[in-house]
């Protein structure tokens, strides 16, 4: 039931969900079993306003910065192997409570260091993000992240957006070169 | 003319050669030259199922076993000393042959003896791997390796995998601890 997602697709989360509340984007690998230093991927979410820049420094959500001023997005904590079965790293999104004056939501996944340790999403093991109706647990869509986005190191899972008083979800799967430090510079936060 | 892939990239062999049946997987590397003994690279395969592990012990195809039981993947045998220019060690895979249950096959090179001889792979430069539709003759991906594995002793070079009801190809080029023993433990092997 869930649309698994290639790069350029979208899903239309009030087709999907017309009543749903709270959405839960999980991410999700495998720990390293070849030689070399641990896989660890972030979750990360932009809260932007109609210029297509964060409403302020605060709503970069990541692992030094779990909760939005507004209470709308709230990132559960850092995994930094992979180890565990099923999502190893989860933000949730309530979606009343997300300021008024933002556009849209972000969500990004970064490789940590990917740079130094020569890393991409291809060579982890399982590697996924996936969006989910957290009122039900359906899951709404999911990326491959191993297999469709292999050679990159950072990426623009999709984002959250408001149009005509209701929410959507476009997925952008797109990468993006210079990891989270640019990413969060493209989104206007002062690092 | 084939794909030339990256670490961690990946291919659609049915998309890039509709007509692949049967792959020549073909290995190669130059020793290089000194005093002292050879360098004895080995190419093997294990033939994985979902979880990982083979679902026998003659899943593990080396130079002691050139032959999987499906026949599905056939080794042409062992090249002792690196001589010849080219594939080194070629394994056969025959596309439709390989059983349902096997989801993946994954290529692995060994230094023979290398705690011994003092050998790793950092002595071993030019590595390779290619697929060759055994048919046409037409190589239809290769990768490269890099050369910063200086202390590995193992390596996975990388892996045949169906996705989607397709096959397809990823180059790994990840080095694995503890060699060709761990390798298969890691894969299911009773001690080789």
């Amino acid at each position: 039931m869930a649309v698994s997602l290639k790069k350029g697709g979208n899903v239309s989360l009030t087709k999907e969900a017309p009543s749903m509340k709270t959405v839960l984007f999980g991410l999700g690998w495998d720990s390293r079993k070849t030689d070399g230093s641990a896989f660890d991927l972030d979750a990360s979410a932009f809260i932007v306003g109609e210029d297509d820049k964060v409403l302020s420094d605060a709503s970069f959500i990541f692992f030094n910065n779990k909760t939005s001023a507004c209470g709308g997005v709230v990132h559960q904590g850092d995994n930094r192997t992979g180890e565990g079965a099923g999502d190893d790293e989860q933000l949730l999104i309530h979606l009343d409570k997300v300021d008024a004056s933002a556009k849209k939501v972000v969500f990004a996944v970064t490789i940590y260091e990917a740079e130094d340790r020569k890393q991409n999403f291809g060579m982890v093991t399982n590697a996924f993000i996936r969006a989910v109706n957290n009122d039900d647990q359906t899951e709404l869509a999911r990326y491959d992240l191993s297999e469709d986005a292999a050679t990159e190191t950072a990426m623009i899972f999709g984002e959250l957006y408001r149009h005509n008083g209701e929410w959507k979800f476009k997925a952008v799967g797109q990468g993006y070169e210079g990891g989270l430090p640019a990413l969060a510079k493209g989104f206007g936060v002062n690092i | 003319m084939g794909v030339s892939l990256s670490k961690g990239g990946n291919v659609s062999l049915s998309k890039t050669d509709p007509s692949l049946k049967k792959v020549q997987v073909g290995l190669g590397w130059d020793a290089r030259s000194t005093d002292g003994q050879d360098f004895d690279l080995d190419a093997s395969a294990f033939l994985l199922q979902a979880n990982g592990k083979v679902a026998q012990d003659s899943d593990f195809i080396f130079y002691n076993n050139l032959r999987s039981s499906c026949g599905s993947v056939v080794h042409q045998g062992d090249n002792r000393t690196g001589a010849g220019d080219g594939d080194d060690e070629t394994l056969l895979v025959d596309l439709s042959m390989v059983p349902a249950n096997v989801d993946k096959v994954v290529f692995t090179v060994t230094i023979h003896d290398a705690n011994t001889r003092r050998q790793n792979f950092g002595q071993v430069s030019n590595a390779f791997i290619r697929l060759v539709n055994a048919e046409s003759k037409n190589e239809v991906t290769r990768y490269d390796l890099q050369e910063d594995s200086s202390t590995e002793i193992a390596m996975i070079f990388g892996e045949l995998y169906r996705h989607n009801g397709e096959w397809k190809f990823r180059a790994v080029g990840q080095g694995f601890a503890g060699g060709l023993s761990a390798l298969c433990g890691n894969f299911g092997i009773n001690a080789a």
